[in-house]
């Protein structure tokens, strides 16, 4: 029979090696992260000399350049702006959508789903030339409306995909009852399936939220303005063709990630929850 | 309760359709007067809006430049552009002379051969030949283009190599002095060994730059005709004069000359290697000026020419114009916006972005108001060759096989014999499909 320190021993050399594997996870993961603020903190010069991750001078002023020379102010608040309209309008249209193929019977109803899931497949630059002519057409290039309504179908299908999965597992117990209760189908949807998929939601929103905010490629093409274009745009001014200035570039993607990571901390709860309900695994 | 509930889900839908209304105010037509021109950069934006002031002050013209970057971004926004035909007055066309003569053929540049020579060529004869190559089509030009000239040179670039002044005199080596023959280059190797230096760094893990390499010695040993002829498939890959060229990459590696790694190297590593002084020799564009001076201001570095591997032709190097413009052919703004590239590519305006940007001006009389290391690149302009000047075009298959080969022998992996032999394969079988 195995004595307890066996068990004990045994135990503990588990758990050194699985926080020694989590430990060096998540120093991967934190150390870029590190070195893009420790190096926000350096000249251009030091950047490539002094390779410590505390730098001998600390320059806050490149914050400050950085949100000067690129034009930080007016691209913040249109990337908050798009940002905010763009989820906004996939949780109103994917909940909706992802609610009736879940719980409507409609003739096409499947192939209608499998399009959807198809829109998938299809990679956003593959799409640059014709959204830009289309758009185009619908006058609706150079406008913010245009860009919104791309980035909305951008991210339509995987979050229907996401919210189909969960409604269709939701107890139909529930819906029933509110409909004894006098709920039509819009207010059975309001009331009781958007509550309970608050988890998933928050995947949606996190996922698109992340999407929109660095999103840039699809804006640059769209837009001509620049008091139209995104933060992630704004970066671009300190990456040149040979020669970027990576203390400013640095000082700007720290301002740019900050607010993504605000948003994840305040739903992370929701977040875990959604993932282990099978939200994303599906 | 019902109808409270639905009357929350009606105004919070009508917000939201309110809110896509209001954000579909977009900007009108620009002002009929202005020029808009589209460029992708970012390092020169800053010197292109103050001669955009400094024109309008003289002129009462506004010019609007808009940056798009980076240049990917760009390239894929000028053809969505060009499709919805929405090109702006003057832009910038990226990639190879196959692209440029695409958009030539679809009617969106204007030939600009009849402003060029108007004044007995004032306007032509101010450029460095080698820099109005890349925009001119000859006659009899294998992309079915009407001879011309499409572009307007804004600077110039050559590929070079670049040597440490401070490395070179510590390994003994006279530092003005780089070495000229190809084997008193490699003869260094081995002193650069014992110093813990190391030796050429260049991005060759980006492929087009060990090409370019190849083919400045390509040019060494078998001269323009042959390398061309080579192209149209008239002399094999196999051929001694290019296994030749592939035995030089050879001859490197067992030197010692060429840094650890550099097979696999960006470009980025190569300048910060060379940049903080742990390399002697770098193998870079006439760029790099601009990047060491951010890198290290206090680098002493002077420019030289690949050294000679053999004595019949001249070391050939690549080079040319580094960025142009062109006029967008149906733009209402023409001879507005060809006063401006004139006024532009003026000595003045030339050497303010010289000056200002660290680029080679395309304007060959602004080269004496230029700093030493940059007038080094650009003096050897005119010996400066460039494949979308060949009028013929290499397939992007064998190209890549040679440049594999190249990486191949560097790592001793293949003999030169076999790359050319692999390279021949592949030419051959190329020129089949074509068939």
């Amino acid at each position: 029979m195995k004595s307890a320190i066996y068990y004990k021993s045994k135990k503990i050399t588990l758990n050194v090696i699985i926080h020694l594997f989590l430990l060096s996870v998540a120093v991967t993961c934190i150390y870029p992260l590190l070195w893009m603020v420790v190096s926000s903190l350096k000249t251009q010069e030091t950047i490539f000399s002094d390779l410590s991750l505390i730098p001998r001078q600390f320059h806050f002023e490149n914050y400050l350049l950085a949100w000067k020379e690129g034009g930080f102010g007016k691209n913040f608040l249109n990337s908050i702006f798009y940002t905010v309209s763009v989820v906004g309008g996939i949780v109103i249209v994917a909940t909706m959508a992802a609610y009736a193929f879940a719980r409507l019977r409609f003739p096409g109803r499947n192939v209608l789903f499998i399009m959807f899931m198809a829109a998938m497949m299809i990679p956003i630059p593959g799409s640059f030339v014709a959204l830009y002519v289309l758009l185009n057409k619908l006058h609706l290039r150079n406008t913010p409306l245009g860009y919104i309504l791309c980035m909305i179908n951008v991210g339509l299908s995987t979050s229907i995909f996401l919210l189909k999965t969960f409604f269709d597992k939701m107890p139909k117990e529930l819906e029933d009852a509110a409909r004894i209760d006098g709920c039509s189908k819009l207010g059975i949807w309001w009331h009781v399936a958007l509550p309970l998929a608050k988890p998933v939601l928050a995947v949606v929103v996190v996922f698109n939220a992340l999407n929109v905010w660095n999103e840039y490629i699809l804006a640059l093409i769209i837009f001509d303005s620049r008091k139209f274009m995104p933060l992630q745009v704004a970066l671009q001014t300190f990456q040149g063709e040979f020669v970027t200035n990576y203390p400013l570039l640095m000082a700007g993607l720290t301002i740019t990630a900050l607010p993504i990571i605000v948003v994840y901390l305040l739903m992370q709860k929701y977040i875990v929850k959604g993932v282990t309900a099978g939200a994303v695994v599906g | 309760m019902k109808k409270n509930s639905c009357f929350r889900i009606f105004c919070l839908l009508a917000s939201f359709i309110f809110l896509l209304n209001f954000s579909g105010c977009g900007t009108g037509p620009s002002d009929s007067s202005t020029i808009t021109i589209w460029h992708w950069m970012t390092d020169r934006d800053a010197s292109f809006q103050a001669l955009a002031k400094q024109y309008e002050e003289q002129t009462g013209i506004k010019v609007d430049f808009e940056l798009y970057a980076p240049s990917d971004a760009y390239s894929q926004k000028v053809r969505a552009a060009a499709q919805g035909s929405t090109l702006p007055d003057i832009f910038g066309i990226l990639g190879e002379k196959r692209d440029f003569a695409s958009f030539i053929k679809a009617g969106h540049i204007l030939d600009l051969s009849s402003y060029m020579n108007e004044s007995q060529g004032a306007w032509k004869n101010r450029f460095f030949k080698k820099a109005l190559a890349v925009n001119e089509f000859s006659e009899q030009n294998s992309y079915g283009v009407t001879p011309g000239i499409y572009g307007v040179p804004i600077d110039i670039m050559t590929i070079q190599m670049v040597y440490n002044k401070d490395l070179l005199k510590k390994l003994g080596a006279n530092p003005n002095k780089p070495p000229v023959n190809f084997d008193d280059f490699i003869s260094l190797g081995t002193k650069i060994k014992e110093n813990n230096l190391q030796g050429l760094v260049s991005g060759w893990g980006e492929l087009w730059m060990v090409d370019c390499l190849a083919n400045n010695y390509a040019f060494n040993i078998m001269g323009k005709d042959k390398v061309i002829a080579t192209i149209k498939g008239e002399v094999p890959y196999t051929d001694p004069d290019w296994v030749k060229v592939f035995t030089l990459f050879q001859q490197m590696r067992e030197s010692g000359i060429l840094a650890e790694g550099i097979v696999t190297m960006v470009n980025k590593t190569a300048e910060q290697l060379f940049a903080t002084g742990k390399a002697v020799f770098a193998f870079n564009g006439s760029w790099c000026v601009n990047v060491y001076k951010g890198m290290n201001p206090k680098l002493n570095y002077g420019a030289m020419l690949p050294p000679r591997a053999a004595q019949n032709y001249p070391v050939s190097i690549w080079g040319g114009a580094g960025s142009s413009f062109m006029v967008n052919a149906r733009s209402a703004k023409k001879d507005a916006a060809i006063k401006f590239l004139k006024w532009l590519t003026d000595k003045e305006q030339q050497v303010y972005l010289a000056d200002h940007t660290f680029n080679l001006p395309a304007n060959k009389d602004s080269i004496g108001r230029i700093p030493e290391v940059m007038a080094q690149f650009a003096d050897d302009v005119e010996l400066s060759t460039h494949p979308n000047t060949w009028g013929v075009s290499e397939f992007p298959a064998v190209i890549e096989t040679l440049d594999r080969g190249l990486q191949s022998i560097i790592i001793g992996e293949k003999t030169p014999q076999q790359v050319a032999a692999e390279t021949q394969k592949v030419k051959e079988r190329e020129m089949a499909k074509r068939r």
